[in-house]
């Protein structure tokens, strides 16, 4: 009996905390009214087809496209933040260099402004480039190791190894880079994963950045498509399309967590200096 | 090494500075007279419904005129602005924009921040009235036309004031009474809020400039109200919450958090039976009860003929950028949006009932117009009405217009103060904005 | 000049260092040094963002003395700073530990854990905030049964800042990943010495995890902090910065002034003050956990 409280506790807690998902699923086959009305999930009829209007949109394109759009600017980017993010964590924990005071404070410093005062005068800067309106402004900043948030993350994971572990390496024959690869990597691979997962998320949920940088509903990632039926200042809408969008929109993010964290994220780990 | 880092921050200042302020087009594109073959970029926000009518008649647009193709850019409301806002900033405007009416004020203060429509002859204004046109005016220069002319109207829900047995008011005093009638049974003829919408403020308004025949601000920014009419109209406000005709601020967000009347369960459910909105948007209220139980109201007079201070206001409006090199093709493209018959047809009404006459009949052959938005609007067609000026719907003139209502009815200052704040706010801001 | 003796590791040059991080000081340059410089220079001038700014010292700034609404918005903001960020830590180290256990299904809960995080702000969460707490709502009916009077949540002022404060203590789930990732690096024969020797469970917590979570305590408690302090968008959505801005943050103030009232030289100039106030937060966050944490920069 004692076994199953933590379960019972468990699953009554992942209710509550999915309950809102369960009430997007639902509320996507719901009319207005019954929208605003009712907290219970269960709709009154269901009907497919709102799924079916929802993937066509009313642009030319399908949810589809936008879906390519999102991946399109999403993979590269991960890519870039976790190469960056984890060769300055690198240099940041295990190594000492001139100005490195001055340095750690610019990193910080760099969290502590809110974004929506960089955006213009960076929208000003693409503008004169001329890459507005391309995925260039939305990739390449994650190359330079931009998100200082994860860049000391990583470094207090690091921090987090002892440094006999660095000593083995070199003493089997690894230079710098080698123990970054051999040894560092694989201790933190947890954070590291997190942090991926972490620039998918956001990336996905991105809405301010993109909607100054792109012009070309051709180019729209998700983020945005979700948002072009959302008129507040016009007659309404059905919401339960732009619901079943946002559902369809979720579909990725949660995948990509509950595919990642069953790898790499919990769990025991069996120690690092043996074997 | 530091040497270095200075040198470059000094530098990218340099460069940042040089393009931190507005990058303009030293030459305006005149007309040339001809349609030349082009890509136009057109811009506009709106919903669903909005956004299929348009694309179509972009596409009826391009089979007459093969060579000038539209790029549509389209989104929701959400953040709208701000990309537009951003466009402009950095002359990267699209060549015809839908614009929102305070932008007029905020992207072209002096006149000159669109181009100038009245040097173009592509563009047949006869379908318009000249008091029309001059709501897209900014300093005598055409900066704009309006697409749709929209005012705030009284929308009822037929079911719930049958049930109580109540007819619409017609004059101010009849609305009071409503309060007790319908407080009786623990409801509300009408509501009114502090939020986006802010309809409290408005409705206020609308009872001063009729009383007194003063409109609240002019169409050149300045304050028309005496700090007196500004107290009288909390005062008004005060009593609509004391006499139950609506709910007091604290109910409301009690009751509703900070949801639209039209996502109320208080509203769907006939708590609320009543709602003041814009003719053009009022839809959203239609969709949630069921059908033909939101009828339009009559706007209230004060019993002795006046019905005056009822405003009307653009909807929206479209504009040309005057960094286009085709000022020529932009202008057909918009008479053809305003005024061609076909075109009309596609669009209807989801940019509200079309201001050109045109437009108008075209939607009226085909039996377009109806419903309750149609009948507020021709109700107050009939009225003399006050054109709202852009500058009254400024957000920070809403935020004092809110803070003052919000003092009034939470009771933190009595109307006087917060009436006196008000006042010197409004007039500090405007001297400030107004060029 | 003093000579600088670095302590690198043998055979590694002071360059090395500089090399690896060489992305950050290229990328900071190029992305973030200008739009910092432009910020800061905005906060000097009358600007809105679509003429030329004009200068005008520092009037942004003596405007900030007297604005009692940004007073308001700096304490309505550290409340909730100081309300959140001890909660969400508890929190999100409590039901890490939880999830790190090897019972069965974990990974379900895991992710149905980390749901409200992936939501955010969403539509649903605003409106099930709303089923819950408004007059009528699931609260209430819950303290009907109880025989507890009605609680008006959303109209009174403290209460609304608590279920904001709820929302985000509610998607604690990037905060737990982080713990989770770190608790999977302590090995495991410091727990089963640790039991050999007789150890509980409550001490084998105290002695072993928390000392060897220290760092990441360290960096959750700063991100939290920082986050907790630019919050913008949970009252924007629940309530809109009511009753009486009573939830209106300091980022709500610096977004409103920026893109609604097309103030951007104040919007700039206040968004320094923010930084300012990050800045002396952190480091003093830095200095009460010195003894705590291991090591130095």
């Amino acid at each position: 009996m004692k076994k199953i409280i933590p379960y019972l506790l468990l699953t009554m807690a992942a209710v509550v905390m999915i309950y809102p998902v369960l009430w997007l699923i639902g509320a996507s086959f719901k009319s207005n009214d019954e929208i605003f009305s009712s907290i219970w999930f269960m709709p009154e009829h269901i009907e497919l087809s709102v799924y079916k209007n929802a993937w066509e949109t009313v642009t030319p394109y399908t949810m589809g496209h936008y879906f390519l759009n999102t991946f399109t600017i999403i993979i590269p980017k991960t890519v870039f933040a976790v190469l960056s993010s984890v060769l300055v964590a690198y240099g940041f924990a295990r190594f000492d260099f001139p100005m490195k005071r001055f340095f750690t404070a610019l990193l910080l410093g760099s969290m502590f402004m809110p974004a929506i005062v960089t955006i213009l005068p960076q929208y000003l800067m693409w503008n004169k480039l001329e890459l507005i309106n391309t995925y260039v402004p939305l990739t390449l900043p994650s190359l330079f190791a931009c998100e200082g948030t994860f860049v000391f993350i990583l470094i207090q994971f690091f921090k987090g190894i002892p440094k006999e572990f660095d000593e083995a390496a070199k003493i089997d024959g690894c230079g710098t880079f080698g123990t970054l690869f051999y040894i560092l990597v694989p201790c933190i691979r947890p954070a590291i994963v997190s942090i991926a997962v972490f620039t998918f998320l956001w990336t996905m949920n991105d809405f301010l950045t993109p909607l100054i940088m792109i012009h070309s509903v051709e180019k729209y990632p998700l983020s945005l498509a979700l948002r072009l039926s959302v008129d507040s200042t016009g007659q309404g809408y059905e919401q339960r399309t732009i619901i079943a969008m946002s559902v369809i929109g979720l579909i990725p993010s949660i995948a990509v967590f509950s595919l990642a964290q069953k790898k790499f994220i919990g769990g025991i780990t069996m120690g690092g200096l043996t074997g | 090494m530091k040497k270095l880092f200075s040198f470059i921050t000094a530098f990218s200042c340099a460069a940042v500075l040089s393009s931190c302020g507005s990058k303009n087009k030293s030459e305006i594109t005149k007309p040339d007279g001809k349609l030349d073959p082009c890509t136009l970029r057109f811009s506009w926000w709106g919903g669903d419904d909005r956004h299929e009518a348009t694309l179509e008649a972009i596409e009826l647009w391009e089979s007459k005129h093969p060579d000038i193709k539209i790029v549509p850019e389209y989104g929701g409301w959400d953040g709208w602005t701000e990309k537009v806002t951003a466009q402009i900033g950095s002359a990267a405007e699209p060549d015809i924009l839908q614009i929102n009416y305070d932008w007029l004020i905020t992207m072209s203060s002096d006149g000159k921040g669109f181009y100038d429509i009245g040097t173009l002859d592509g563009l047949d204004l006869s379908g318009f009235d000249e008091e029309v046109l001059s709501f897209g005016k900014v300093g005598g220069i055409m900066n704009a036309v309006p697409v749709s002319l929209s005012g705030r109207g009284l929308f009822y829900n037929s079911d719930v004031f049958s049930s109580v047995g109540a007819e619409y008011p017609s004059t101010w005093d009849e609305l009071s009474d409503l309060g007790s009638v319908f407080g009786d049974k623990d409801l509300y003829p009408i509501d009114l809020d502090i939020q986006s919408g802010g309809t409290a403020w408005y409705f206020a308004v609308v009872y001063i400039q009729q009383k007194t025949g003063r409109e609240f601000i002019t169409m050149d920014g300045q304050l028309g109200f005496t700090e007196d009419d500004i107290r009288d109209a909390l005062v008004f406000y005060k009593d609509l919450e004391d006499e139950h005709v609506i709910r007091t601020l604290k109910t409301r967000t009690d009751e509703d958090g900070n949801a639209a009347l039209y996502q109320s369960s208080e509203f769907i459910d006939g708590k609320i039976a009543g709602v003041l909105e814009w003719g053009s948007a009022v839809g959203k209220y239609e969709s949630v009860l069921l059908q033909g139980v939101l009828e339009a109201g009559p706007f209230l007079s004060d019993g002795k003929g006046n019905n005056g201070g009822w405003m009307i206001k653009p909807s929206l409006l479209y504009a040309i950028s005057k960094n286009t090199d085709h000022p020529d093709e932009a202008a057909a493209f918009m008479d053809f949006l305003l005024n061609n018959e076909e075109c009309a047809e596609i669009l209807g009404t989801t940019r509200g009932v079309p201001a050109s006459s045109y437009a108008e009949e075209s939607l009226e052959k085909n039996g377009k117009l109806t419903g309750p938005a149609q009948d507020s609007n021709e109700m107050l067609d009939k009225l003399d009405t006050v054109t709202i000026s852009p500058y009254m719907e400024l957000s920070r003139m809403k935020e004092f217009y809110n803070t003052a209502i919000e003092a009034v009815s939470y009771n933190t200052a009595d109307p006087s103060e917060a009436a006196h704040e008000m006042y010197e706010s409004i007039v500090r801001y405007l001297e400030k904005i107004r060029k | 000049m003093k000579k600088m003796t670095y302590s690198n590791p043998v055979g590694v040059g002071k360059f090395t260092g500089l090399l690896l991080i060489s992305p950050f000081i290229l990328g900071f340059l190029l992305f973030t040094l200008s739009p910092f410089v432009c910020s800061f220079i905005l906060g000097l001038t009358d600007s809105d963002g679509i003429s030329a700014p004009v200068f005008n010292g520092g009037e942004n700034y003596i405007r900030m003395l007297t604005d009692s609404g940004l007073h308001k918005a700096i304490g309505v903001t550290f409340r909730y700073t100081a309300l959140l960020v001890p909660l969400k830590m508890l929190v999100s180290l409590a039901v890490a530990l939880l999830l790190n256990m090897e019972l069965k299904a974990m990974s379900f809960y895991r992710t149905a854990f980390y749901i409200p995080s992936i939501l955010g702000a969403n539509l649903s969460v605003v409106i099930m905030w709303q089923y819950l707490f408004t007059s009528g709502g699931l609260v209430d009916q819950l303290l009907g049964t109880v025989g507890a009077s009605h609680v008006s949540w959303y109209g009174e002022p403290f209460h609304a800042m608590m279920i904001i404060v709820l929302l985000r203590l509610w998607e604690f789930g990037s905060t737990m990943v982080i713990f989770l990732a770190a608790l999977r690096d302590i090995p495991r024969e410091l727990y089963d010495a640790a039991k050999t020797d007789g150890c509980g469970r409550v001490r084998a917590f105290f002695h072993i995890t928390l000392p060897m979570l220290k760092n990441v305590i360290f960096i959750n408690l700063v991100l939290q902090t920082i986050s907790a302090i630019q919050e913008f968008n949970a009252p924007y959505m629940i309530t809109g910065g009511g009753p009486m801005k009573e939830t209106y943050t300091l980022g709500m103030l610096i977004y409103d002034e920026m893109f609604r009232f097309n103030d951007a030289g104040y919007a700039n100039a206040v968004s320094w003050v923010m930084f300012v106030l990050i800045a002396v937060v952190v480091a003093l966050l830095y200095k009460l956990t010195g003894r705590m944490r291991e090591g130095t920069k």
